[in-house]
């Protein structure tokens, strides 16, 4: 295996395509190379609702990272996202066979697959089966039971899926570039791999990633990801609800949200605030914060009820971590932690060199997590037979072109 | 490693007044038989009943009838159930003295053709006379088979539910989405033939076989009770290692289960693990768990689990039950009122239903003496005459009834016995005057008028609610009313709320207006298809604007009201519906409206 790997992250956001070439280093750290963005169209609510606008984005967004990292890129990982993709936990349980005493690979597959099998939609197909924890003959959460003697196996799985055919079409997008798409990750796992570190995941923390067209969550506990999923709405409703509120076009709501607007009733400096480009007419600032206040309330509201339900919301040692172009919003933190009743952390930036101080924008941890996805994939290679065949295949694509 | 001691449980322990009869009637049910005899039968005796004499020769079963040897000289019916039944009365000796002795009858029957629809309710009633236990196992024609037959099929199946103790009834239509459409017919036809034979084989088995956690007949009952109910069968067999996941899997796959999905709103799930000697504990409770993560908290589990030595090294895994909805039906027929009209399934008309609903009605008349009620009972007497809907008469009998047809109405929206007659006494005591209908003190007075009749029909109502699919036009049975000048002012009102509760039972559960909320309180669950609101054109194709009264009038404006509300830049995208609320539409004015 070389000594160190190139990927290249791509997001079609609501908002905006972001492709992010990273090199993989052999000591595990991350180099970023390049970042190419462009505008987004043609996207809905994160996903693609106009093919070839989109390809037009991506294309320039293309040019640019590729002009930036000096890389010809072939393949990618595509995150996906959307209100059709759900998840649910689900346990698996084999015996282990009599005359074997040690638990093998095979009965760890076995187990997935076991663990796997519930019923989801027929339209729908799986996106990660993530395991949460193992037990052997009921001993809790066994890290890896591999060797181990036992003769009951069980296995917690999270298991995020989709429509089939709506993340195909994402898919399908990318290859008519023609890019090649390496693997699909759900866009807040693979968020979690950069804004949250291994203390976090352990303490308990919920990822919130509140995007132009949805806000996707990912919540940990004992390191393990307890629950994740997307609701459909995000910076762009709050633009458009302010654009129908005050009948005024999308374009001056927007400036109108990022210049003045804040999400917290708190503290408001009550006076009126010129529309621009609208000669004479003001909004006040009161009104402009109940706007964005209702929205976003409803909107964190949403996601937090079912986890409050199940009891998650008590085990968040570590918080609430905001990310997403939409996390810039003023007082969004404040309005997050009065409902979910936890603490809101500021995110940093995880260990990286390179042009960092882009990443400290949390408007690229789904592009920069997909390349920390890769690599820890490339790390698990080894152990699945399957995966290696595609890095077998993956390096001789991009083993070369440096 | 816990195992069970090798027991005596194995062997099937048939007392000799406990005999098992399987009985096919006429080509499709010695198909079954055949499939039976091939797959080596247990205990059973298998019977063949047919008219033609060349497919009865055909026929591996061990005893055979020839039925109506003389009045078609071992022809078949062509197609004619009166045929079928004088041929099955032709041989009536000899099913009696074949079903005698026995203690439990199966009765498999392809219902649509002549020999099957006409003999089987004659054989059935034959054996309910001699006093076996009777379960009947009955395909429903595809329906590409013409309406005819479909007819034919729906009304024999109304005459055999009054004699079977269970019939279970297979959807032709639904068992060809088992097939792999490019499968040859014979493995279409075997398949299902399969899927019925391993339903008798392990209601049997279930029943007979006697386990270390034993399933008896009321077991069996209460898991297929429901009325109106698709069964739900499942069965699997695996051997290996994980023989018990892959049993469960299997059975799961079964299609009338569809991967265990339908299992989440059985009431009562029915599951039968068995395995040879070396079944273990641990997978049986693997099997459990399995199941258990199919159904809903609520539902009753009935489990049983023995020990079978012929199983050898695998296991098996049997899931019975039902759910409420259109498809294959299963009734229960004996703890019904006697004459209780036959379960409606898969849409089709029923011709049967009608008179219940006009007896119904006559009995509602000797209750209410009062002129009002008598003046509307007209409509509904000509309900029989009206030409037969596409889909379901009963669609229109609800819009027709009128004000009596309220009553029948709130019931099948409410599912609530008690509510039955309350709304006429409404009628009687201030029939000019609009009043709320659903008052808890006129419950009570009400809920013992009820006649045994009148509970069949509610029954039905009951029972039609969940497989009524589209919704008729109501100004169809808005004729009959509106013509009936005697008490105008009545009418309109009833009319108005009939239809708009007709209208209500469709929308239930889509929560786009406000009323569903306030008038409907025990529909939260979201019986039945949903239909988008109809009921506009009603009102004001009749004329009767003037009669409106106020709160149905605001309920109008309110709903007009809807479609302003503006979602911007989303307009044209996938609404985000969260709790009946469309999320796009800006949270600012929802919460200030």
């Amino acid at each position: 295996m070389a000594s160190s790997n190139i990927y290249v992250g791509l997001e079609i956001g609501t908002s905006k395509v972001c492709l992010v070439v990273g090199e993989v280093r052999s000591d595990g750290a991350i180099k970023i190379l390049g970042v190419g963005q462009h505008p987004s169209a043609g996207v809905r609510k994160g996903e693609v609702v106009d093919s070839e606008t989109v390809q037009t984005c991506l294309h320039d967004a293309l040019s640019r990272a590729e002009e930036r990292s000096e890389v010809e890129i072939n393949t990618v990982f595509l995150a996906v996202t959307g209100s059709h993709i759900e998840s649910l936990n689900n346990r698996g349980t084999i015996r282990v066979a009599d005359e074997q005493m040690e638990i093998t690979p095979e009965d760890l597959e076995e187990v997935k697959k076991i663990a796997r099998d519930v019923p989801i939609p027929k339209e729908n197909g799986y996106v990660h089966s993530i395991i949460q924890h193992y037990y052997v003959d009921g001993q809790e959460k066994v890290l890896n039971p591999l060797g181990m003697v036992g003769q009951k196996l069980e296995a917690d799985y999270h298991i995020i899926h989709g429509t089939k055919t709506r993340i195909q079409n994402a898919i399908k997008c990318v290859r008519e570039v023609p890019l090649e798409v390496e693997d699909i990750v759900f866009a807040p796992v693979a968020a979690a791999q950069v804004v949250l570190n291994r203390e976090a995941k352990n303490e308990g923390a919920l990822l919130l990633d509140i995007g132009g067209g949805t806000t996707d969550y990912i919540c940990f506990v004992d390191g393990a990801v307890v629950a994740s999923g997307c609701v459909a709405i995000g910076g762009d409703h709050i633009t458009n609800d302010i654009a129908l509120v005050l009948k005024i076009p999308l374009s001056r709501a927007e400036k109108l949200k990022v210049a003045h607007g804040s999400a917290s009733l708190k503290n408001i400096a009550h006076g009126e605030i010129p529309i621009e480009g609208e000669s004479g007419k003001t909004v006040e600032q009161e009104l402009l914060n109940q706007i964005m206040n209702a929205r976003a309330t409803e909107l964190l509201s949403v996601i937090a009820e079912p986890l409050r339900n199940q009891g998650i919301l008590d085990k968040l040692g570590k918080g609430i971590f905001l990310t997403g172009g939409s996390s810039l919003m003023k007082g969004i933190g404040e309005v997050t932690s009065d409902i979910f009743g936890v603490p809101v952390q500021e995110s940093g930036s995880a260990s990286m060199s390179g042009p960092s101080a882009l990443f400290e924008n949390p408007q690229y941890a789904t592009p920069v997590g997909l390349i920390r996805y890769a690599q820890l994939l490339d790390e698990q290679r080894p152990k699945k037979g399957k995966l290696s065949k595609l890095g077998q295949r993956f390096e001789k694509i991009l083993g070369g072109k440096r | 490693m816990i195992e069970y001691d090798e027991s005596v449980h194995g062997e099937l322990q048939l007392d000799s007044d406990l005999g098992v009869k399987v009985i096919g009637v006429g080509g499709a049910g010695a198909n079954v038989l055949d499939r039976m005899a091939l797959e080596g039968s247990d205990v059973a005796e298998l019977l063949a009943l047919n008219t033609d004499v060349r497919a009865l020769k055909n026929s591996v079963s061990s005893e055979k009838i020839q039925l109506g040897s003389t009045l078609l000289k071992g022809m078949g019916t062509g197609g004619d159930p009166a045929l079928g039944k004088q041929a099955a009365l032709e041989a009536v000796d000899g099913i009696r003295e074949a079903v005698r002795g026995a203690g439990m009858v199966f009765v498999c029957v392809g219902l649509g053709g002549g020999t099957g629809s006409g003999a089987a309710p004659e054989v059935c009633r034959i054996a309910k006379e001699e006093g076996v236990f009777l379960v009947v196992f009955a395909t429903l024609p595809f329906s590409f088979e013409g309406q005819r037959r479909m007819d034919q099929a729906s009304d024999s199946l109304t005459a055999i539910g009054r004699y079977a103790d269970a019939v279970i009834t297979f959807d032709n239509d639904r068992m060809g989405e088992l097939i792999v459409p490019k499968d040859g017919v014979t493995q279409a036809f075997a398949a299902a033939d399969k899927i019925i034979s391993q339903s008798i084989r392990a209601t049997m088995n279930i029943v007979f076989r006697p386990g270390i956690i034993h399933i008896g007949m009321d077991d069996l009952l209460s898991a297929i009770k429901s009325k109106d109910s698709r069964c739900l069968f499942g069965y699997g067999v695996s051997k290996g290692d994980n023989r018990s996941h892959e049993a469960v899997e299997q059975a799961m796959k079964c299609p009338l289960l569809d991967r265990g999905k339908l299992l989440s709103e059985a009431k009562a799930v029915l599951v039968q693990v068995s395995g040879g000697d070396n079944m273990t504990l641990f997978e049986v409770q693997m099997v459990m768990e399995e199941v258990s993560k199919h159904v809903g908290s609520e539902t009753q589990i009935l489990f049983g689990t023995g020990t079978d030595k012929r199983l050898g090294s695998a296991l098996s895994v049997t899931i019975i039950s039902s759910v409420a909805g259109p498809g294959a039906t299963m009734v229960k027929g004996r703890e019904e009122p006697a004459d209780e009209p036959a379960p409606v399934s898969l849409g089709m008309p029923q011709a049967e239903v009608v008179m219940p609903i006009a007896a119904a009605s006559a009995s509602v008349k000797l209750q209410e003496p009062k002129p009002e009620v008598l003046a509307e009972v007209p409509p509904v007497m000509e309900v029989p005459e009206l030409p037969a809907g596409e889909d379901s008469e009963l669609d229109d009998l609800e819009d027709m009834t009128g004000p009596i047809g309220e009553g029948l109405v709130d019931e099948s929206v409410e599912e609530d016995e008690t509510l039955v007659f309350e709304p006429l006494d409404d009628e009687e005591e201030e029939v000019p005057a609009y009043s709320p209908v659903f008052e808890a003190e006129e419950e009570d007075e009400v809920s013992d008028d009820r006649n045994p009749i009148a509970r069949a029909v509610e029954d039905s109502q009951v029972a039609d609610t969940g497989s009524i699919a589209p919704i008729q036009p109501l100004d169809l049975g808005l004729a009959p009313v509106s013509g009936d000048s005697s008490s105008e002012a009545g009418h309109v009102e009833a009319v108005t709320e009939a239809s708009q509760k007709i209208t209500l039972t469709r929308v239930v559960g889509s929560g786009n207006t406000g009323r569903i909320k306030t008038r409907s309180p025990g529909d939260g669950e979201g019986r039945g298809p949903v239909m988008p609101p109809t009921k506009p054109p009603v009102i004001s194709g009749e004329g009767l604007e003037e009669d409106i009264p106020d709160d149905v009038r605001q309920q109008q404006e309110l709903l007009q009201l809807e479609p302003v509300v503006s979602k911007g830049r989303f307009a044209k995208t996938d609404p985000t519906i969260v709790d009946g609320e469309d999320l796009d539409v800006p949270t600012f004015l929802r919460k200030n409206r």
